[in-house]
């Protein structure tokens, strides 16, 4: 019973729009914490898009096991919900403007284009994230999911540039550059071992 | 593995991650050497400072020993800028992270 709860997707999505409910609580109670609320929505993004990045080459590596599985079925939900936390981050961010023409000014800086850039990439996987799409798109699904490569680069440079730091983005980008480097590692050696001598 | 297990790598890879970027508190963009806090002027009266002369301030803290700013400037920018905690000096100025003040 508890277990069948557990497992159920919905009480997966409860979980991941926790912290945003949290967020949208305190933003309705306090407009003034807008500004609080910019870096934290934004981290849960990158969290949540990093775990989705990590199943894949966690597969790779450890083959086909349970825990992986049931983060496989649960992927798609990750994607979208880093696509929800990206939209709270963005709109914190313009509410904290509050200001066009500051908005306008901002979004030339480099640390605040590959934010956007990122943004409409991440828009662009989000709305493509169902099975009619899927099945719609072919070949060119797998294609645009790809380019999640690109946002997380992305993303970094966001991370990295707004913050004038890089301390923070190492934290969470380590991991999964780990994971992509033994996933490389371990494709490269299977085709060496393929290759005759 | 099971979900318990997962759940709990996945709370201590959290827990971890919060621990270790929590006290990320000084940046190490600029070190300020002011002596002890009880020589510095308030945070109060720097902003207040601020204020008169055209700032409109969302949030100070301490960071590295000086005082971090965060607000716009009379000339309309959205900036971070550092001063310093006793003479109130303004040290370091960035707009999304590109620095357009730096006191040589």
């Amino acid at each position: 019973m508890v277990r069948a709860i557990l497992n159920n997707l919905k009480t997966f999505w409860l979980i991941l729009a926790l912290p945003a409910a949290f967020m949208l609580w305190t933003f309705v109670r306090d407009r003034d914490a807008t500004f609080d609320l910019v870096h934290p929505s934004g981290e849960f993004s990158v969290r949540l898009m990093i775990l989705a990045m990590m199943i894949s080459p966690l597969i790779e590596i450890f083959g086909p096991r349970n825990w992986l599985r049931w983060l496989l079925q649960r992927r798609r939900s990750l994607g979208v919900a880093a696509f929800g936390y990206a939209v709270l981050h963005l709109g914190f961010y313009l509410v904290d403007m509050g200001d066009w023409e500051q908005i306008w000014k901002d979004a030339l800086i480099f640390s605040i284009w590959t934010g956007y850039i990122a943004f409409v990439i991440f828009a662009m996987m989000a709305s493509t994230s169902n099975n009619a799409a899927q099945r719609a798109m072919r070949r060119n699904w797998k294609r645009l999911q790809r380019l999640v490569y690109a946002s997380a680069i992305l993303v970094a440079v966001h991370w990295v540039f707004v913050d004038n730091e890089w301390r923070g983005a190492a934290i969470h980008f380590i991991p999964l550059l780990v994971l992509e480097f033994a996933r490389l590692i371990l494709i490269f050696n299977r085709r060496s071992s393929l290759r005759p001598e | 593995m099971k979900f318990s297990q997962a759940m709990m790598a996945l709370a201590a890879a959290t827990a971890m991650q919060i621990a270790v970027s929590e006290p990320a508190q000084a940046t190490g963009k600029i070190k300020c050497d002011a002596g002890p806090q009880t020589g510095w002027v308030s945070r109060d009266t720097l902003e207040a400072k601020l204020k008169e002369k055209g700032w409109t301030i969302k949030k100070s803290k301490v960071d590295g020993g000086c005082y971090e700013v965060y607000g716009t400037t009379p000339e309309g920018d959205r900036v971070e800028a550092y001063f310093h905690p006793v003479t109130m000096e303004k040290l370091l100025v960035s707009r999304r992270g590109q620095v357009i003040f730096k006191k040589d």
